[in-house]
């Protein structure tokens, strides 16, 4: 049994068209004009691939590619209009860090409801929190409200959070620009020790780089469709030299 | 490594119990977080509303109900946990786009989350109310001991209603206003502050429909005449509500998918 299967992945949107208006205001604002007829486009379709326990796939692409629509399908936000996607396993990700933060809470209280939010039990929550105190470095702020952090301190403290949660599935998106240099590369020994002890990993990103450290295999999509599927180091070249490519015709266009 | 494969059934049991005490908590540290009163809010409001509707009650339009003080002091607080619980869910999935695009996050628990926060304030005003029954002369009695009877069939009708009312409220924003004016206008049509004898014979059947008609009358039975409310209504809507609960919820999970299209 694969950790994540996705079949034939299509979802489609309808674009914001005067159809969808639901308030009387937009509705009479409009007046009597025929609405258009709704208009859907794809943002993903017949994509296909599989993650094995203890694998890690990338998804390249460009901004608008469908990278963030697949992640949200895989963390059972949404459905899709085609295909099927399978995970085994608890899902969970290093997207929307820190949900149910609040300010008025202090960093402990914060850390248990964003812990629970994002699957564990309260138990497990208290296991890990040393862990996660240390992992973000806050020690001595642990009981103050996090208004009192600075931006910095409360992302470091969600990223720890998040990557405690030791998920089956863990979709990561391109967050890992928290904090300094040190604190990333933390992050990304810390993703690679999730790997080894089982969990299956998705990250989403245009850092070829990352994909080839990271990463197994790769996927790189475009407009929504599959361009190519393969290993990572080989899919991350392809997608450097593509780059290359637009990027010497977008100067030559100048 | 096997457990993060083998989500145990029980295992997301204590997740989902663990998760709503937490958004509960929550909920609750947060309410008047940073108000000097604090708690005493929840308990200053309703004493305040029933110095009023005593006031206009008693001494302008006399309704002449025995006991009034407290008959109208149940009808305060039985309805403000249906009236905040509704408001609440209604706003719940709205006011959290962060939690709703979390991976994996069950939506379907802030419905019920809004409702057990809400009865948590109820309960803690109960012993005011109790204090009110006793200083009327009305002891403790062993009837008592059937009010989780009722706390449990207001609880349902009211996630029943909380799953339509939040489920219609992300795509249809006039929710929040047509709820607020049938709420006000349930709180004139249920019994709150007048007695349900009192209503002419050709309109007592449609009243008798009303679930917080009995819902009222047993909780004012409770503790006024210390005697157990007549449970075959109570079954009846708690069979009515889980009915509609079955489908309110598929409704609210069908919709959920489209929930974050429309955030």
């Amino acid at each position: 049994m694969h950790a994540v299967n996705v079949a034939n992945l299509g979802k489609r949107f309808r674009s914001h068209n005067p159809d969808r208006t639901w308030t009387f205001q937009e509705r009479v604002m409009q007046g009597l004009r025929r609405p258009a007829k709704p208009e859907a486009f794809w943002a993903l379709r017949n994509v296909s691939f599989t993650v094995e326990n203890g694998q890690a796939i990338g998804i390249i692409g460009r901004n608008g590619a469908g990278k963030s629509t697949l992640l949200r399908l895989l963390g059972g936000i949404g459905r899709p209009d085609e295909g099927k996607v399978k995970v085994d396993g608890r899902v969970s990700g290093l997207l929307e860090l820190g949900a149910g933060f609040h300010s008025d809470l202090t960093g402990r209280e914060n850390i248990f409801i964003c812990g629970v939010i994002g699957g564990l039990t309260r138990k497990e929550v208290a296991q890990r929190l040393e862990a996660i105190v240390d992992f973000s470095e806050l020690e001595g702020f642990l009981d103050s409200p996090l208004r009192t952090y600075s931006n910095g301190m409360s992302m470091r403290l969600a990223f720890s959070i998040a990557i405690h949660t030791n998920p089956g599935v863990l979709l990561v998106d391109e967050v890992l620009a928290v904090g300094d240099l040190a604190f990333q590369l933390k992050c990304l020994d810390r993703i690679k020790q999730l790997k080894r002890e089982g969990s299956s990993i998705v990250v989403v990103s245009h850092d070829a780089g990352l994909v080839r450290t990271i990463c197994d295999d790769a996927l790189w999509i475009h407009g929504g469709k599959t361009k190519a599927y393969g290993p990572a180091g080989r899919i991350a070249d392809l997608y450097v030299s593509a780059l290359d490519q637009w990027g010497s015709e977008a100067l030559a266009g100048c | 490594m096997n457990n993060l494969r083998t989500g145990s059934r029980l295992r997301r049991l204590v997740y989902l119990r663990d998760l709503l005490r937490e958004l509960v908590v929550r909920d609750m540290k947060l309410r008047y977080k940073r108000a000097v009163l604090g708690v005493g809010w929840s308990l200053l409001n309703p004493l305040l509303q029933l110095l009023v509707f005593n006031f206009v009650f008693t001494v302008i339009l006399p309704v002449k109900v025995p006991d009034f003080t407290i008959f109208l002091f149940i009808g305060l607080l039985a309805w403000g946990w249906f009236q905040s619980s509704l408001v609440a869910a209604t706003g719940a999935i709205i006011e959290n786009p962060p939690m709703i695009r979390h991976p994996g996050f069950p939506v379907a628990i802030l419905p019920v989350a809004s409702v057990t926060s809400n009865l948590i304030n109820f309960l803690l005003t109960l012993p005011i109310l109790i204090c009110f029954v006793i200083a009327g002369g009305h002891g403790p009695a062993l009837s008592w001991l059937a009010l989780p009877i009722l706390l449990v069939v207001q609880f349902l009708l009211t996630l029943a209603l909380a799953y339509f009312f939040a489920a219609c409220h992300v795509p249809f924003r006039d929710t929040q206003y047509l709820l607020g004016i049938s709420l006000m206008l349930g709180f004139y049509l249920a019994p709150t502050f007048y007695d349900v004898a009192k209503i002419p014979r050709e309109y007592q059947t449609l009243y008798q429909l009303n679930p917080m008609v009995h819902l009222l009358g047993g909780y004012r039975s409770l503790f006024i005449s210390g005697q157990v409310p007549a449970l075959a209504p109570l079954f009846v809507i708690a069979a009515a509500s889980i009915v509609t609960l079955v489908f309110s919820y598929s409704f609210f999970v069908h919709t959920s998918y489209k929930f974050i299209e429309e955030l």
